[in-house]
């Protein structure tokens, strides 16, 4: 299985009904042809640096995957068709992918900035102890 | 040729992503790829960064993919 990464940019004027379906239908496309997804990383709106089909503003979404060429094609062809996409950009990270330990180090990664933003929580909870002891 | 002889022994920098092995350059990441592009949205050519032939390569496709996926403007401030 080779790792791919999907960076596409869709129509950030879609209601959150049809951007789902979009993304499911992305999705599915490459779970029936034996592939594996490994990330789905929703950037959100941002201001892209030049026009594209008259927009200045495109949803982002970056996919890192698991398969062969083939799913690459059958992707990329359902991209083109539609309107809502307004581009694409695949890339081959690396030849031979071990999918667990790939999952594992996203999960990771998202569970460190958990991580982060809980620790700062908790001094504040002790601080405040601290001065109703010493009271 | 006398322009050539003048040029020549111009400062030797080193290359920052020979040093430093954390440094990876990452199409996602414009603001990090900044660096290396003139405000008019232009490569900004190796003998003044000072990388390394291979970086310099290597860089120059990541900023042209960035391009691609509108992360950095091909003409233009950003």
């Amino acid at each position: 299985m080779r790792k791919y990464e999907t960076i596409f940019i869709s129509n950030s004027d879609l209601q959150e009904k049809n951007q789902k379906e979009l993304f499911e239908k992305a999705q599915n496309v490459i779970t029936q042809q034996g592939g594996d997804i490994i990330d789905f990383d929703e950037w959100g709106n941002k201001k892209l640096a030049y026009q594209i089909n008259k927009k200045s503003h495109g949803f982002y979404v970056c996919m890192t995957y698991g398969g062969d060429g083939k799913i690459v094609a059958e992707l990329e062809r359902i991209f083109r068709l539609d309107d809502n996409i307004m581009k694409f950009m695949t890339i081959l990270k690396e030849e031979v992918v071990d999918l667990e330990a790939e999952k594992e180090k996203i999960k990771n990664k998202a569970e460190t900035k958990i991580e982060t933003e809980t620790v700062t929580d908790v001094d504040d909870d002790a601080e405040f102890e601290n001065e109703v002891e010493t009271e | 040729m006398a322009y050539q002889n003048k040029k020549f022994f111009n400062r030797r920098k080193i290359c920052r992503f020979c040093v430093d092995d954390d440094l990876n350059m990452d199409y996602k990441e414009p603001k990090a790829l900044k660096q290396f592009i003139t405000e008019r949205g232009k490569i900004i050519p190796r003998r003044i960064t000072g990388t390394c032939a291979k970086h310099q390569r290597v860089l120059s496709t990541t900023i042209k993919r960035a391009r691609h996926i509108a992360l950095l403007p091909y003409v233009g401030k950003f």
